[in-house]
């Protein structure tokens, strides 16, 4: 579908309001008699609660109530299993969740202990330093091997054991395939990330309005309907009693998807006891601690290799660091297992991984969600491969790409939707071409790098390809109305997070009902509005809710053609719908324009025809049978100083296949951005735990963000491989830029320090710490 | 955060060892202590506040235990301090051997640091406990000399 | 993160701001940029801020004779941009853009910086490097120290209860001086890992007469490197006799903390490293001016 809109750089609808200060964030809600929450944050990672005393806080002036868990009664209860484990033989997997306020015991640092609600988030913060509480430690688990060790401290007493699952997938015959090998290339990979760090922390306000029975929330979340089926559930009232709203918000990436955080779920309750609004909004601190992070993952890996380079099979063994708790199941590790595989035949896998218990804030899906892991190791195991046959980087991997005629490939492993993982199209080797191509490969290795070593410099390139799985299930909504004044209305479920949804949906319907795309008014986030969805998350806002509003505007098109027909006195077939009206292709001037149909089709005299609806307005759902796999290649040059194990970006460039493209700009946006994350990932950003659970860095003084000095402007190119498995062929991209970054980085430090010996098999690199592997590598002491 | 030296003391191991398990002399060792008082045999409990720079004196709860006695020798001390910036917690060994007429403290402080200081504080930890060890040292040395003349 | 609460002055006088310092125990608020954020934590609690923003006397830069006087609430930002700072003392001038970030140095202040002395601060070092001095007021009068004398320990200065930093007096720098500032950070504008600021003097023989090696963030404060500097006394400041004293700079001279974001070896590296940047950059400056 191309035209007018679809496919075109139109400058995005929301940003004159976002830029301007009137788009309405969490923190903006300010109602009559609202009153304000600080929570009292366990300093110990692992501890027993052996008694809490809010009485001086009760009695402080301007302190509203103080709430325990003992307070809390029956509506006590460990959270719910947001993600239960996909079913594939053997797996184990040991339930654990957390409850809202501490009981017993303390698993990780930051788990809330009370929550003060008073007049002032002052008040309340001077309130929390009158509790006192008697924390009981315990020896910490921190170390993902050690923590399988017999004797280990136990997060969780009950299961007698750190293990929180543990997962065998395979597929072929690993053992033979390595039998046969010509070279069987082994390493161990460590894996370490952080945190999301959206521009706008998490905040929730509550207001029960006790005349209309109705509980209203704003929520900071990615996933508004469900937070309102699950919050009714939970409060003993029903759902269309419950509205959520998820206004704009600032930045999502994955932590904003989890669900009935321990505030979300007290924020409303203490708003009904209390009988006026709540409010609570997360500081940056508290960020560190509160919300939902990614880390760390130790694979040994193996891959066997033919002496042309084609892969034989690969073989991994990983322990994943879930947190305290696994609520979000086996999202990230299963993406890890499966992303490895790549673009690439594997004929032989054996992948098994545990997730291990740590007394560590819970781990659940940020940008790449376990994506990056497995690409890291699958593109280091293929860079060592290569080095060791003497064979290009390049031709390695193009050796091993499955073809543009081998789709839809089936890997025969399950993915993260519970279905087999089965990528629906792609060309990968154009991808490879136009990245080569675009960077200056050849020239590079021929000429430039030579030339700036004999300047004493050390530059080094790399390249390296992924997949992404996006798109998944299980559905999204969208209902389109045209109104009177002939603007159209679109709502759908999904929450907006700054991707540009109040542009690309429009564009989608905007380019089936022939109006302008301003003209097109777009509701996200409100249950009010739209109460039938799941949320933004694993890159497929635009494949299922775009998918949606597709379906949906085609109906009342198909509506359109039925009414103006006989309106115009010419046969459907005949008319054309464009400019907001519909006109006779033979006779332009036999028209009638939207609006006034819309109008017409809602009379307060005569008959609406059996079998049909008043307005124009349809609902439509999609719901898509698989994931779809976007792809992409990723290249970049460095310049390392030995010296100070500087690292300087000199160009970054990405060609990337997201199927059919609705809007070039927001892809190029999502790309960019998703780059500069992934610079964090693999350069700047490191959550430093140490043995005791402790969080050593918790600011942003010490957790630093890539700024846009840091960050190169990225080349762009790209592939199109339509998605047979929705009507606009299109994939998500909202995390590939994140997703490969640190493997491109590790190959061309290895690059630039080849004379070194150097072999980079973690991320993240601090200079200090390439200043380390630099003097292990050329065996000088330190 | 492991801390390690060694001190030179004014006085024999015998002539100093009852004065190092005097509360008194044992919170001028300990800069900003501002009550130490020895609860049990080998119990210590009291109050101190530490302040840096801009950073307010935030007080803290002391508790010290005194372990493996091998009088005059050597002892371990448990130490746990608890306020509203965090806690440090951990075990320090003291090992003296006489040198001269004086002397030769070695000292091994395996300590934890958690909260608030923890987390804000990365950047001078070592700097910070550098200095008060060496604030702490050369006032107990002090102390010491007073009473043993 | 919000502040615990506490009692706000404003005066509009030097005299009114020192009086009021010493009647209520109350902390001097300048830029604020660092002790904010530390009463946000709730690291710092003062129970009084006198607030200097609108004691205009003290801030502005002049220079008569020679020495050059920056007031003590001149803003980071009018220091960079000052055309008398940019031709009388360029090491300060090129100092300026590493100190934060410009959102910073519009409301960061010179007097305020020295007075917390962060030994990852950028203006410690310089000011020693150039062998100025603060002027200090109180209710009881005025003196000056020199900025050797001023920096006394981790965040500790030689200011007494009730006593302010006035202003910063820079002699004129003699004929023949090079100079020159680096710094190792991981992101522009972050906490430096290690920074240096030199100068060196020829005699007229073009021999090193006299030179300053100032680092910062490897210990309490400021750190002269001091066995460095001896080893270039008398000598042709040669890539040979620089690359020594850049050595001793990143080991004899220091002995640096260790942090996340750094180990000791891996700050001694870069002391060395800089130290010869440094150095070799300042000579080249000062045999520029002996053409």
């Amino acid at each position: 579908m191309t035209g007018r809109y679809f496919g075109e750089s139109v400058l995005r609808l929301e940003d004159a309001k976002l830029l301007t200060g009137r788009a309405r964030f969490v923190d903006d809600v300010s109602l009559p008699g609202m009153l304000h929450v600080a929570f009292l944050r366990s300093d110990e990672a692992h501890a027993r609660l052996n008694g809490i005393d809010v009485s001086a806080a009760r009695a402080r002036t301007g302190v509203v109530a103080v709430y325990t868990a003992d307070d809390l009664g029956d509506y006590w209860q460990p959270g719910p299993l947001l993600v239960p484990p996909p079913p594939i033989p053997g797996l184990v997997f040991n339930t654990a969740t957390q409850g809202p306020l501490a009981r017993d015991k303390v698993r990780c640092a930051g788990e809330p202990l009370a929550m003060v609600v008073a007049e002032s988030r002052y008040v309340a913060e001077d309130a929390l330093e009158d509790i006192v509480v008697d924390l009981e430690p315990l020896p910490a688990v921190t170390d993902l091997e050690q923590a399988l060790m017999d004797g280990a401290p136990l997060v969780h007493d009950q299961f007698g054991t750190n293990l929180a699952a543990w997962v065998h997938q395979t597929k072929g015959d690993y053992q033979a395939a390595r039998a046969k090998a010509h070279r069987v290339i082994t390493r161990r990979f460590a894996y370490d990330r952080g945190i999301a760090a959206a521009l706008e922390n998490r905040g929730i306000v509550a207001h029960w309005d006790s005349g209309a029975q109705e509980l209203a929330m704003w929520d900071t979340t990615q996933a508004p309907i469900p937070i309102r089926n699950g919050m009714a559930e939970f409060l003993g009232l029903r759902e269309s009693q419950v509205r959520v709203v998820a206004p704009f918000i600032g930045g999502g990436f994955g932590p904003k998807i989890m669900m009935f955080y321990p505030e979300e779920v007290l924020v409303p309750w203490a708003a009904m006891r209390l009988g006026r609004p709540v409010k609570w909004i997360e500081d940056r601190r508290e960020n560190f601690f509160a919300t939902t992070q990614e880390r760390g993952q130790i694979h040994h890996a193996e891959l066997a290799v033919a002496k042309d380079g084609t892969i034989l099979g690969v073989k991994d063994r990983f322990l994943h660091d879930t947190g305290a708790y696994d609520p979000y199941g086996l999202t990230v590790p299963i993406n890890s297992q499966c992303t490895l595989l790549g673009p690439y035949v594997v004929p032989a896998y054996d992948s098994e991984f545990t997730a291990v218990f740590t007394n560590k804030p819970i781990v659940t899906p940020v940008r790449g969600a376990g994506r990056q892991h497995g690409v890291f190791v699958m593109e280091r195991l293929l860079d060592f491969a290569a080095r060791e046959l003497g064979m290009d980087r390049v031709e390695i991997r193009r050796r091993n790409y499955i073809q543009p005629d081998q789709f839809p490939y089936d890997h025969e492993i399950l993915f993260q939707d519970f279905r087999p993982l089965v990528y629906d199209s792609g060309d990968y080797p154009a991808a490879l071409d136009k990245a080569v191509e675009l960077i200056g490969y050849r020239k590079f290795i021929k000429d430039e790098q030579p030339r700036l070593r004999r300047e004493g410099k050390h530059p080094g390139i790399g390249i390296v390809s992924y997949i992404e799985g996006t798109g998944i299930g299980p559905y999204e909504g969208a209902r389109v109305t045209v109104e009177p004044s002939g603007t159209v209305r679109l709502s759908t479920g999904v929450g907006t997070q700054g991707q540009g949804h109040f542009t690309t949906f429009a564009q989608i319907v905007a380019e089936v009902l022939g109006v302008e795309v301003g003209s097109v008014e777009v509701s996200t986030g409100d249950t009010r509005e739209f109460h039938w969805g799941t949320g933004t998350f694993a890159s497929r806002g635009a494949v299922v809710a775009g998918s949606a509003c597709h379906a949906a505007a085609m109906k009342v098109r198909e509506k359109i053609l039925a009414l103006a027909a006989p309106l115009v006195g010419v046969a459907e077939s005949d008319l054309v719908v464009a400019g907001g009206a519909v006109h006779s292709r033979g006779d332009p001037a036999k028209a009638i324009s939207l609006g006034d149909l819309a109008r017409k089709a809602n009379p307060l005299r005569g008959a609406v025809a059996p079998g049909t609806e008043p307005g124009l307005e349809a609902t439509a759902y999609f719901g898509p049978d698989r994931g779809n796999a976007a792809s992409g290649v990723h290249a970049v040059i460095v310049e390392v100083d030995q010296e100070t194990a500087a690292v300087e970006i000199k160009r970054y460039v990405v060609v990337h296949d997201c199927g059919t493209v609705i809007n070039p700009l927001v892809v190029e946006a999502q790309v960019q951005g998703g780059v500069a994350h992934g610079i964090g990932n693999a350069f700047y950003e490191q959550l430093h735990f140490d043995r005791n659970g402790q969080l050593l860095n918790a600011s942003f003084m010490d957790y630093l963000l890539p700024t846009a000095l840091d960050v190169p402007t990225v080349e762009m190119d790209h592939v199109v491989s339509p998605s047979p498995l929705n009507p606009l062929g299109t994939k998500g991209v909202g995390e590939a830029g994140a997703i490969p970054t640190g493997a491109a980085f590790a190959q061309a430090i290895d690059d630039a320090l080849a004379h070194t010996g150097i072999e980079i098999t973690e991320i993240p690199l601090s200079p200090g710490r390439l200043f380390e592997l630099i003097d292990h590598a050329t065996g000088k002491s330190t | 955060m492991i801390v390690e030296g060694t001190y030179a003391l004014p006085g024999s191991p015998e002539a100093i060892w009852d004065l190092l398990m005097d509360p008194e002399v044992l919170a001028k060792a300990m800069p900003g202590t501002r009550r130490l008082d020895r609860v049990a045999p080998n119990r210590y409990e009291g109050t101190m506040g530490v302040g840096i720079g801009p950073i307010t004196a935030a007080e803290f709860d002391l508790v010290i235990e005194v372990t493996d006695i091998q009088r005059p020798l050597s002892y371990t001390m448990q130490i746990d301090s608890k306020g509203r910036f965090g806690f440090s917690r951990g075990t320090a060994r003291v090992e003296l051997t006489p040198d001269g007429a004086g002397s030769s403290m070695r000292y091994r402080a395996d300590l934890q640091v958690g909260g608030k200081i923890a987390g804000l504080g990365q950047r001078l930890l070592d700097s910070v406990s550098k200095m008060l060890l060496r604030q702490g040292l050369e006032a107990l040395h002090k102390e010491l000399t007073a009473r043993l003349t | 993160m919000k502040p615990p609460p506490f009692r706000y002055f404003r005066p509009r006088s030097l005299e009114e701001a020192l009086a009021q310092l010493e009647r209520e125990e109350a902390k001097p608020l300048a830029g604020g940029q660092s002790l904010i954020p530390a009463m946000n934590f709730r690291l710092a609690s003062p129970g009084a801020l006198v607030d200097l923003n609108e004691v205009q006397e003290l801030a502005g830069i002049s220079d008569a004779n020679g020495t050059v006087r920056i007031g003590a609430m001149t803003r980071h930002a009018a220091v960079e941009r000052d055309a008398r700072i940019a031709n009388r003392v360029p090491l300060l001038r090129e100092t300026m853009p590493h100190i934060a970030h410009p959102q910073i140095r519009s409301r960061g202040t010179i007097g305020g910086s020295l007075a917390h002395a962060d030994p990852a601060a950028e203006l410690p070092a310089v000011i020693l490097a150039l062998d100025a001095s603060l002027v200090i007021r109180s209710t009881g009068g005025e003196r000056r120290v020199e900025a050797g004398d001023f920096f006394t320990g981790l965040f500790a200065t030689a200011l007494e209860p009730g006593e302010l930093v006035t202003a910063v007096e820079i002699p004129a720098a003699p004929a023949r001086t090079g100079w020159a500032f680096e710094e190792f950070a991981r992101r522009h504008g972050d906490y430096a890992l290690v920074g240096v600021a030199v100068r060196v003097t020829l005699d007229p023989k073009g021999r090193c007469e006299s030179c300053r090696i100032v680092l910062l963030s490897v210990g309490d404060g400021p750190v002269m490197a001091r066995s460095a500097m001896r080893s270039l006394e008398g000598v042709d400041l040669a890539p040979d006799a620089i690359r020594e004293a850049a050595d001793r700079a990143g080991s004899a001279d220091i002995d640096p903390p260790a942090d996340i974001h750094a180990s000791a070896v891996y700050r001694r590296q870069l002391a060395r490293v800089l130290t010869r940047r440094a150095l070799t950059r300042a000579a080249a400056r000062a045999s520029e001016t002996r053409q």
